[in-house]
């Protein structure tokens, strides 16, 4: 981590990575798929959940990487490729969720709901948190896919979020929040209307 | 330490980011404390809630391979052949001719 002058912190490239990023710009081939390697699983998520689908995700992850190595001449010494690589994915998400889109439901979704599950009251649990995570806010939501799904760091989702490490934590500290209290309504709801239904049969 | 205090840092407990002498204030207060014990209880359970109703996302070996592929055969032109020789020959990609 470093300071950017703003008191807030900024993503630093290791020497591993800036050694790859100079052997790639030098035309070797190793050093393309290294990076890819690297980045890959980060990109992919980021694209995965703000856009809810996995071709869609796809898509964008592999033009993400791809418009990065052919813009490599305005890529800069000071600017971690990674960040560079981020802002990409980041617009090019953007630009597909301003396309319309015909919303169909991902068979990966269930799956993904289903995973661990065991039992109808595991799977009602499930419903209920995802319905509660998809009732928050955009911002809320998407720091805690980041931070607490994918365990990306501070630093990394302050990147991708294009804010600081502190206002990235203060987020992730009100969605935390935000999204317990929205569980809570749904459980409060659930009981309330499991009560009436049984008073009334 | 206050309840006020204690309940600023839950989240860097939580997180793992708390230095050692205040986890160790931390702790003492929530062995005493039940509403702050109940408080940081509470968000573990709702992260731990979050974490199995939506696994991380994770590309599939046959995208991976997809896009990886994608790629070599785009920038093929600006790229070398993996291992190979250079022969005394100089590779110049269009864009290392700009200042970077």
């Amino acid at each position: 981590m470093t300071s950017n002058g703003n008191g807030t912190q900024a993503l630093r490239e290791s020497p591993h990575e800036k050694r790859l990023v100079a052997r790639f710009q030098a035309g070797e081939s190793e050093a393309l798929s290294a990076l890819f390697d690297l980045h890959v699983d980060r990109v992919y998520a980021y694209s995965r959940h703000l856009l809810d689908n996995r071709e869609d995700a796809e898509e964008v992850t592999s033009e993400a990487f791809l418009r990065a190595f052919e813009r490599a001449a305005t890529f800069r010494a000071e600017c971690p490729f990674r960040g560079w690589l981020f802002g990409i994915a980041r617009n090019l998400c953007l630009d597909r969720m301003r396309q319309p889109r015909l919303i169909l439901m991902d068979p990966d979704d269930a799956g993904r709901a289903s995973d661990g599950g065991t039992g109808a009251d595991r799977m009602e649990t499930t419903i209920a948190v995802r319905r509660a995570l998809a009732e928050l806010p955009e911002d809320y939501q998407l720091v805690l896919k980041l931070c607490d799904i994918e365990q990306w760091d501070a630093l990394e989702a302050a990147t991708m979020l294009e804010k600081s490490v502190q206002a990235t934590k203060s987020l992730l500290y009100r969605a935390r929040r935000a999204l317990r209290s929205r569980l809570a309504e749904i459980w409060s709801d659930e009981e309330t209307a499991s009560a009436v239904e049984e008073a009334t049969v | 330490m206050k309840c006020d205090e204690v309940k600023s840092l839950l989240d860097l407990h939580l997180d793992g980011e708390l230095p050692m002498e205040l986890t160790a204030k931390l702790d003492r207060h929530l062995l005493r404390c039940p509403q702050c014990a109940g408080e940081l209880r509470s968000l573990e359970q709702t992260r731990s809630l979050l974490r199995e109703a939506a696994p991380p996302c994770v590309p599939s070996p046959a995208f991976r391979e997809r896009a990886a592929a994608r790629l070599h055969t785009e920038l093929a032109a600006h790229l070398r052949p993996a291992g190979g020789e250079e022969s005394g020959r100089q590779w110049i990609l269009p864009f290392s001719r700009h200042e970077v």
